[in-house]
């Protein structure tokens, strides 16, 4: 097909034209908020996004998004983008909370409020708000509950710590507060073994089968995501040892986070705790967040979620307040 | 008449010119020459670069905005640097995977040492400078041991980059673990040092300025030195330019401690502006240090490289990279549409090299 010059730069004016209208439109829907994750590696992070996306719609707000697959300074170059961008609010997941302080002084400088979602950063002067869950204390609730079990059921406890990528400081908060409990019960509990699973399903995989053969009596886990509740299915079946509350040889085993996987293993009986984060409360407070400071108010710096921990005895009681739960019941209509 | 062997040959010019012809056999037409030009330039990259950039700039005009173009700018230099100390690598037909995990190991260290909380050298003015030294130090230590490894002991660079890779990787979480109370990254760096990321003189950030020397220090060492006509040498053909005495053992090693000096130097810019020591720093990167050299026209099989090509690749990458971000795409779509355009860079780039040989 023939086409003259003039026929050629009258299409592509129609064509940039047209390609601008969505961005116009857009615009007038309302704030636009810049949702900057780092990985999406487990439900949580998934479930969060999800909701995170479903209640600015809600408030009628158009959100844009962003994944940094855990490179900080990709993360921190990507907010500058946002800042182009002209958004309203940005919703932060960083993966380094000491490296994540030069996009806080980015945001500051274009004056845009930067909440950081569920991962502080290191303390530091610049203006933003963060909402976090109280990660030793809900591990401490949840590990506390376990221990309590062992007390009633008796006996002593060999125990394995799966620890997650410990450059997340959420991962080292929930190691701690597993040993605060399991350092203050050694009479009851001895630590086998702790392994670095760097939220990789191939090293939970490695590391836990390793720990398993070495020490083959162990009978009490503590898992710090429920993103690992599957590998640990595995490699505790292969090893003769996936048994049911009751049952003989059952592995006392601990989650967190409170996704599906959770939801599932406690009303199985498989899983005897697990530690929740409030996702939905969480979002909330980030939400209310970013309205008050639009409207010139001023926000605590910290917002806590203070999470709880559930339990077979407490699941009927508590499973309403949990995230995972909710995204069983709609897959399992 | 014309020889049989005479009109085959004319035939399959023919038949190959006829790929860029609308003319079987006959002269090609304009649009075609034009076509033919640009697919053999050496610019090609740049060329796909500002196609892509024009082509996203219906969409997000921010992409040519003055503060979107100097970030880009910005951005670019370290991972540049990083890539000509690959490519330095890839002349001589080898492989360096561990150029992230040096970056890794440098930064911690760096970062201990001048760090204000407990830091070996907290507080005094020459910490900085010490530190700097200390990741310089070790990026080329590692770069030797990995070229010993490869020449000396006759491994493969892929196995012995990728071991070392690992050791130094999982060395730098230790290393952080041990000097921090987190665990995670070590801060509280002094501002001297953090001035290297975005600070400058007379207008001129310092990392470009570092950059820049680096860019001629390696252009002169390929182009006006012995050295540079070596790697070569060796890239092309190691066993004819060993018995020409060309020493390829040192050159095999110099290059692989080339490539360590230049990824500390990566480090160094990287870790002024994360403001911190981590043990992740570069984890995700290996691919765009590769692809960038390799988009820039670096021959995986050894002996071909330049800086501009490097710098091209390096641009291409950043601008695919930073338009993505502007669009605020989802990951599936960030995955997909990155994949795809380098792949679309590496298969033009293959179908030009496959043309310039059949001439």
């Amino acid at each position: 097909m023939q086409i003259n010059r003039r026929q050629f730069s009258a299409t592509l004016a129609a064509t940039a034209a047209s390609a601008t209208t969505p961005r116009l439109a857009r615009a007038e829907g309302g704030k636009t908020i810049a949702l900057m994750f780092d990985a999406f590696d487990s439900d949580f992070w998934i479930t969060g996004n999800s909701i995170l996306k479903s209640k600015a719609k809600e408030n009628g707000w158009t959100t844009l998004e962003t994944i940094s697959n855990r490179d900080q300074n990709k993360q921190n170059d990507q907010v500058k983008a946002m800042v182009e961008r002209k958004v309203d609010g940005i919703v932060f997941i960083p993966t380094d909370n000491n490296a994540a302080i030069p996009a806080i002084r980015t945001a500051n400088a274009a004056n845009i409020p930067i909440i950081f979602f569920n991962r502080p950063p290191a303390p530091n002067d610049n203006k933003y708000v963060a909402i976090q869950a109280d990660n030793r204390k809900i591990m401490q609730m949840t590990v506390s509950t376990l221990v309590d079990i062992a007390k009633k059921q008796g006996g002593k406890y060999k125990a394995v710590l799966l620890m997650g990528d410990l450059g997340d400081n959420n991962a080292v908060q929930r190691r701690d507060g597993a040993l605060d409990i399991l350092d203050a019960n050694k009479d009851l509990v001895e630590v086998a073994s702790r392994v670095a699973t760097e939220w990789n399903a191939d090293k939970t995989f490695a590391g836990l089968t390793n720990a398993i053969q070495a020490n083959p009596d162990v009978n009490l886990l503590i898992s710090p995501s429920d993103s690992e509740d599957k590998i640990i299915e595995q490699v505790l079946k292969t090893a003769g040892k996936w048994h049911k509350t009751g049952e003989d040889g059952h592995v006392l085993f601990a989650g967190f986070d409170g996704d599906q996987n959770g939801y599932r293993l406690l009303s199985e009986k498989y899983m005897d705790v697990n530690g929740v984060q409030n996702l939905f409360y969480e979002v909330d407070l980030a939400y209310g967040a970013f309205k008050d400071i639009w409207a010139g108010k001023s926000v605590e710096k910290m917002l806590i979620d203070p999470g709880f921990a559930i339990s077979q005895a407490t699941l009927d009681a508590k499973r309403d307040d949990m995230w995972g739960y909710h995204v069983w019941k709609e897959k399992n209509k | 008449m014309i020889p049989e062997a005479g009109e085959r040959k004319v035939s399959k010019m023919a038949e190959t010119g006829g790929v860029l012809s609308s003319a079987p056999g006959g002269a090609p037409s304009r649009p075609m020459r034009a076509l033919r030009l640009l697919l053999f330039s050496d610019y090609l990259v740049l060329v796909l670069t500002l196609v892509y950039v024009a082509a996203l700039w219906l969409f997000v005009p921010e992409i040519l905005s003055p503060t979107n173009l100097q970030d880009v700018f910005l951005q670019i230099l370290p991972l540049f640097i990083a890539a000509l100390g690959l490519m330095m690598v890839l002349m001589v037909a080898q492989i360096d995977l561990s150029a992230t995990s040096i970056m890794a190991m440098g930064c911690v260290v760096g970062a201990s040492i001048m760090t204000g909380e407990g830091g070996y050298l907290a507080g005094q003015p020459w910490a900085p400078a010490v530190a700097i030294l200390a990741i310089v130090a070790i990026g080329i230590l590692i770069g030797v041991i990995n070229g010993v490894c490869t020449i000396v002991f006759d491994m493969p660079s892929f196995l012995v980059t990728l071991t070392t890779m690992m050791f130094f990787s999982g060395a730098a979480i230790w290393y952080t673990a041990a000097h921090t109370s987190s665990g995670s990254s070590i801060g509280s760096l002094p501002p001297a040092f953090l001035d290297i990321g975005y600070g400058g003189v007379a207008g001129i950030p310092y990392a470009a300025i570092i950059t820049v020397v680096l860019a001629i220090v390696v252009h002169l060492l390929l182009t006006r030195t012995v050295f540079g006509r070596w790697v070569r040498a060796v890239g092309l053909n190691p066993k004819a330019a060993a018995i020409s005495g060309v020493p390829v053992r040192a050159v095999v090693i110099g290059c692989f401690a080339l490539s360590g000096l230049f990824a500390a130097f990566a480090a160094i810019i990287y870790t002024a502006r994360l403001e911190a020591g981590t043990p992740i720093l570069g984890q995700r990167i290996l691919l765009d240090v590769i692809g960038a050299a390799v988009i820039g026209g670096v021959s995986l099989f050894g002996g071909k490289g330049t800086v501009i090509g490097v710098l091209l690749g390096v641009l291409f990458l950043s601008a695919v990279d930073n338009g993505l971000q502007l669009l605020g795409l989802s990951l599936s779509s960030v995955y997909a549409i990155k994949g795809g355009v380098i792949l679309l860079a590496a298969v033009t780039d293959a179908i030009r090299h496959t043309l310039m040989a059949r001439g």
